[in-house]
């Protein structure tokens, strides 16, 4: 069917993209090349897929890597046990997979969680059991603003964030409209420090929430442009975001307007979606590096993937976040002290404890800290659609914003400064 | 009076919402709304020739479109040329709807209009799971090549698949009018609405009648599944899902009057598009066609007496 068919594809474009590399085996954890056959280490992994949306991404690239790890020795011997539930999107669900997960299994830590809504659900609950979420995919304020989930992913807020500064400082925008969802913790919540951003730099900006059911997206489309905007920011899923570039096709608007877009629309379907019409006109913020560049840990995501998972998991952005996680995780963990590391309360002080893990995939330092708020990776790249794919238009620059004055400060306690 | 009533009515709301705003942006909104409104029409128009045939308030409408569309886009990617597949999306929905109708609805003939209401969203829930299944959640887009045409109306480029679709909301309720008071078959559907055991009695073929309404309604369901995948978004769920505002539409109707649907259902459009303008009533944006369908039924039933049995006494 067209699904297996197309991710198929993907895998190969993106593994055609990393054009040059060896067919060598993956490199995973301790590399010794010996199945794991200790006593297992419980790690959970808590994912969103029920339609409209499919964030499992995460948590497939983190189970393929973890498969590789307890093929090359596990750590210290001991394999881990990953096990993965579904949210469906449902709250109630969501409280139970923690549950299941943290209190029956016992996990010792969540690793590539990906949802819109298992974060704001589980936050509290994580934080009374000492365990900590090293998330992969998260889209809510939740995610970001809790004292035991730190994600690899950016989130809609710096990825908004980046396109905007790119726009203003390129492309000579000066009154961005942000149209997002109407839900609190993601629209209005990463909107907003759009608006700050222009307003800081002598600019204006606005923001259009919709209903994340809502058909008519012309309405928003409308709205931003009667705001007097120059630019308009599509802080939308792929598909709406497409859905209001169909609608500004509609009417003409290409060349009225600058179109920018956080990371969603970083997907290697998206160009052809789009169409010829958009060919050069369409910026989008990636919060990992892009597929084309190619460094180790990018060669390896993808050796990984082809090595361990299926062949219809997604290689995208979600997939090599989840990896990053899962890469993150077992490093912390075969730096501790092997009899410690089916420990939860150790294993989350030496994953709080982390700092300055870096990476090809992510433009800065990896840390955690001891605090209410996690955002390490507010960094990223620009890039343009351009002949069905991706060029990119602006390599590794950081997110100018007030709001990261508080991480900036941990980032130079901890000497990543 | 009831059209009097409904122009103050829309006239006010008009003002209210587009008070102190340039004309040209209201102009826009409401021309943006009736292209919304025209798709809301015309899923109750396909929902209302069914249910004035056979009783059945088919909840599926949007999932028999959304699968016809899926298929399109699927051909479309395989080359097919593209007549065909849009084709194959009106005879994919007929074959569903027709399975529907010829298998199943049958068994259910005798039982209350909920159950058969309720089995028609079950039906939706497992088009929706199998289309879900064979097409993963991915950005796509389907197109036809009537979007590159189009004219400007108060301002706002409106493309000939738009006008289409406006156009045939018309057009359908026109040519059901007149196939059901000038035809035979339109005149033994009449008869099956009013009772179905009169009309078995009398002799009517009831499952070839039946039929032809599932063939009818399945037909608009894929034009409607072409035009929503179109003009709203690729998106299975969200089409399925389009049936609910339809509802609306359809209530408006009381599911009887196609003309009022039409009318129900451009207003909607209308309304929800012009809320866009309130910085207060814009978060009430997607209740608005039911509080709508809410008002109208309050306005039609005024006066009368809601009886425990279910029969209104003047």
């Amino acid at each position: 069917m067209k699904l297996n068919l197309k991710l198929v594809s993907m895998a190969a474009a993106a593994s055609f993209a990393l054009a040059g590399q060896a067919m060598a085996a993956p490199s995973c954890g301790a590399n010794t090349g010996e199945a794991a056959t200790g006593e297992p280490i419980i790690v959970g992994g808590i994912y969103g897929k029920a339609p409209p949306g499919d964030f499992s991404a995460s948590t497939d690239a983190a189970k393929a890597y973890f498969d590789c790890v307890n093929e090359n020795g596990g750590i210290n011997g001991r394999p881990i046990d990953y096990r993965v539930e579904n949210d469906q999107w449902n709250p109630e669900m969501a409280a139970q997979a923690a549950s299941k997960l943290v209190k029956d299994a016992g996990a010792v830590a969540l690793v590539a969680n990906g949802s819109f809504i298992e974060m704001a659900v589980n936050a509290k609950t994580y934080k009374e059991e000492n365990i900590m979420s090293m998330a992969a995919a998260c889209a809510i304020s939740e995610c970001f603003e809790s004292s035991n989930i730190v994600s690899t992913n950016q989130g809609p807020l710096p990825s908004n964030l980046g396109a905007a500064q790119f726009a203003q400082e390129e492309l000579g925008s000066k009154n961005v409209a942000c149209i997002g969802f109407n839900i609190p913790n993601n629209g209005p919540w990463s909107c907003q420090v759009v608006i700050d951003f222009m307003q800081s730099r002598g600019g204006d900006g606005s923001m259009q929430l919709l209903n994340p059911g809502a058909p008519d997206v012309n309405s928003a489309l409308l709205e931003a442009i009667s705001t007097g905007a120059d630019t308009i920011l599509m802080n939308l899923p792929a598909g709406l975001a497409i859905a209001v570039l169909k609608a500004a096709e509609e009417q003409d608007l290409r060349d009225s307007y600058v179109w920018i877009a956080p990371t969603p629309l970083y997907d290697l379907s998206v160009p052809a979606a789009l169409g010829e019409y958009w060919n050069g006109k369409v910026y989008v913020n990636t919060e990992l590096a892009p597929f084309q560049l190619g460094g180790p840990d990018a060669k390896n995501w993808i050796e990984v993937m082809d090595a361990y998972a299926r062949p219809e998991d997604p290689r995208d952005t979600f997939a090599q976040s989840g990896y990053l996680s899962a890469t993150y995780f077992v490093k912390t963990l075969l730096m501790m002290d092997p009899k410690d590391v089916g420990d939860r309360a150790k294993v989350t002080e030496a994953i709080k404890n982390i700092s300055g893990y870096t990476s090809d995939l992510m433009c800065g330092p990896y840390y955690v800290g001891d605090t209410d708020f996690h955002m390490p990776n507010h960094a990223g790249y620009m890039v343009q659609i351009v002949d069905g794919g991706f060029k990119i238009v602006r390599d590794c620059y950081e997110f100018d914003s007030a709001y990261f004055e508080p991480h900036i400060a941990v980032e130079k306690s901890l000497g990543l400064r | 009076m009831n059209w009097v009533v409904y122009v103050v009515v829309m006239i006010t709301i008009v003002s209210f919402l587009g008070w102190g705003k340039p004309g040209k942006i209201i102009g826009l909104f409401f021309v943006s709304g009736l292209a919304v409104g025209s798709l809301y029409a015309l899923g109750g128009i396909g929902m209302v020739v069914l249910y004035r045939a056979t009783g059945v308030l088919n909840f599926a409408n949007g999932a028999i479109g959304a699968a016809g569309v899926m298929v399109a886009w699927q051909l479309g990617q395989w080359g097919v040329w593209g007549p065909a597949t849009w084709a194959a999306c009106i005879l994919v929905a007929l074959v569903l709807s027709l399975g529907y109708g010829r298998l199943i609805a049958p068994r259910l003939a005798w039982r209350e209009p909920v159950v058969k209401a309720v089995a028609t969203l079950g039906f939706a829930l497992v088009i929706l799971g199998i289309v879900s299944f064979l097409w993963i959640d991915d950005p796509r887009r389907f197109s036809l090549p009537t979007d590159k045409t189009g004219v400007y109306i108060l301002g706002l480029r409106v493309t000939v698949t738009r006008l289409i679709a406006f156009g045939a909301s018309i057009g359908i309720v026109v040519g059901i009018y007149f196939y059901l008071g000038r035809t035979q078959i339109g005149l033994q559907m009449r008869a099956l609405a009013n009772d179905r055991d009169l009309s078995a009695l009398i002799g009517i073929p009831i499952l070839r009648i039946e039929t032809i309404a599932w063939g009818i309604s399945g037909v608009i369901a894929g034009f409607t599944g072409l035009m929503f995948g179109d003009l709203i978004r690729l998106e299975p769920s969200v089409i399925t899902f389009m049936v609910i505002p339809s509802i609306a539409a359809a209530v408006c109707g009381r599911l009887d009057n196609l003309a009022l649907v039409l009318i129900g259902g451009l207003s909607m459009g209308v309304i929800e598009s012009l809320l866009t303008l309130s910085p207060v009533l814009k978060g009430v944006r997607p209740i608005a066609p039911f509080v709508i369908a809410a008002l109208v039924l309050l306005w039609f039933q005024r006066g009368t007496r809601l009886t425990f049995d279910g029969k209104d006494q003047a």
